[in-house]
């Protein structure tokens, strides 16, 4: 049988923050073209640290990782990045368009400024998640789902190929969540979606793996998910065995 | 007020204070929408350790050409390296890292001051400043250093606004993170030393960061909190050097004074603005 190919590979990776308490080991896992991914666990599990290392943000101390068949922070081209909102000074000085036009920095001209075209695929990610008419508004001014659908963006602006988030329907409301869940699915056949949730009930229908983090990674289909783990409910064991209920 | 607009003293000085707020306003946005303003403090008063290295080589040495406000640039510069590299390299308590630095300035300067032969009318004019004095060099320097500020501003602003508000987007982009942020903040210390001549290091923070602060309170727009902060450290300053002038106070504290009555004056005026639209 033929593997498929992998955008993003992690082989025995182990990593911690201090050496005499590893967050994660034996890490190794594989995601093909076009999958969308979810990466969930407890609180403190690790999930955002997984995510930097897929990213580059983070080395490991021990194996290695692979974005586009090379180490990922030399793919940075290629990724883009929706972080947590909460993460931002909401008093920043930009207004929302400035934020997404952060996803096409390295566009910018040697005295400057943006260009046309990179001005008009901004407006055009804006359209995409539906959010044109606050484009002047402060981004600090925008609701949850708002400044998480701008961040959306922001990731799209350069044409990604492969896009992480990091909890993005965290304290949004479920409409937001579904609005964001349907632009995932639109999104999902140009590009590979890896992300990190805590509301799996919302996409455990639409995604292709879940990767459950702690300490180590187990993968899971989603028919393997224990309903208590979609609703953010972990619990021993990980698996629901077959022929138990 | 005629009489004022023909001494020369109140001219120089009115001159020195537009060009020192205007670099103060445009970088002083920076500061205070990057909350660094107590870094800046921090390097403000590190500085007085440069002053007084080179007040103490130039009586020891005779070293003639060497300017206390050279020792307070090179002191400034390095003041910003070495906190650009406490905050991205050793990720320490930068709190610490600030008081640490502004208590080492500023002991480095009592040291060499009390080892420096005759007295040191200078230093006092650098903690205080004394804008009264300053000569038509002064204001070549300083318009020197505005330019170059402002050059570097205009390459680099919008890849400043993306190392301030979100780095890791920006490293995903390509840019070159650390440098940047090492560049900022060399312009923050440049930019302090102008605002020493003006105010002194003791009050250059008000200077440096509450026109920005008043210009944040009634703009989200970053490039309209730039000009407003430029145009309100310019008011502070020509108006604060006038008031000093009249009435014979220090210049320094009196833009400060009045400097900080703007920022009350802002909130208040914001506060009666937000209670109309209810």
């Amino acid at each position: 049988m033929n593997k498929k190919p992998s955008v993003l590979s992690i082989s025995d990776l182990f990593f911690a923050f201090d050496k005499l308490s590893p967050l994660l080991r034996n890490v190794s896992l594989s995601i093909a073209p076009h999958e969308l991914v979810a990466l969930i666990g407890p609180n403190g599990s690790g999930k955002t640290t997984l995510l930097k290392l897929m990213m580059g943000f983070l080395e490991p101390l021990k194996g290695s990782v692979s974005l586009f068949d090379a180490p990922p922070k030399t793919s940075h081209k290629l990724l883009g990045y929706v972080p947590q909102i909460n993460i931002y000074d909401q008093q920043f000085p930009l207004s929302t368009l400035d934020v997404v036009l952060m996803g096409a920095l390295s566009k910018l001209t040697w005295y400057g400024t943006y260009p046309k075209h990179t001005k008009e695929k901004a407006l055009y990610a804006l359209h995409q998640v539906g959010l044109c008419h606050v484009k002047d508004r402060p981004f600090g001014t925008l609701s949850g789902g708002q400044a998480q659908r701008a961040l959306i963006a922001r990731a799209l602006v350069d044409d990604p190929q492969i896009l992480f988030l990091d909890e993005p329907t965290a304290n949004i409301d479920p409409e937001t969540q579904e609005l964001i869940l349907q632009l995932l699915l639109s999104l999902k056949s140009s590009m590979t979606i890896v992300m990190v949730t805590h509301h799996l009930q919302t996409f455990i229908e639409h995604v292709d793996k879940v990767f459950c983090v702690q300490n180590t990674v187990t993968e899971f289909t989603p028919q393997q998910i224990c309903a208590h783990f979609s609703m953010g409910v972990f619990h021993s064991p990980l698996i629901k065995r077959p022929g138990k209920s | 007020m005629i009489d004022m607009l023909h001494n020369p003293f109140f001219l120089m000085a009115l001159l020195a204070g537009i060009a020192a707020s205007l670099a103060g306003g445009v970088v002083g946005s920076y500061v205070v929408t990057k909350r660094i303003v107590f870094m800046s403090g921090s390097i403000a008063h590190a500085v007085l350790g440069g002053m007084g290295l080179a007040l103490y080589l130039r009586r020891t040495l005779g070293l003639l050409w060497l300017k206390p406000i050279y020792g307070a640039l090179l002191f400034a510069i390095l003041a910003a390296i070495v906190m650009g590299i406490i905050h991205l390299y050793y990720k320490q308590r930068e709190d610490t890292a600030i008081a640490s630095l502004w208590t080492s300035g500023m002991a480095l300067g009592v040291i060499f001051l009390s080892l420096t032969p005759g007295y040191n009318v200078e230093v006092l004019n650098f903690l205080f400043g004394n804008i009264l004095w300053t000569s038509s060099q002064d204001i070549s320097l300083l318009l020197g250093l505005d330019l170059c500020i402002l050059v570097v501003l205009f390459f680099f602003h919008k890849k400043f606004l993306a190392i301030c508000f979100d780095d890791q987007q920006a490293k995903i982009q390509g840019a070159p993170v650390h440098f940047l942020y090492f560049l900022l903040l060399s312009l923050i210390a440049i930019t302090v030393v102008l605002l020493i001549q003006i105010v002194g290091a003791i009050l250059v923070i008000a200077i440096l960061s509450l026109p920005a602060a008043i210009a944040n309170i009634f703009s989200q727009k970053f490039s309209r909190i730039m000009i407003l902060a430029a145009l309100l450290g310019i008011c502070f300053t020509c108006i604060g050097i006038t008031f000093s002038f009249a009435v014979n106070w220090p210049p320094g504290a009196t833009i400060s004074l009045v400097a900080t009555l703007g920022y009350f004056l802002g909130l208040g005026v914001k506060k009666i603005l937000n209670t109309r639209k209810g």
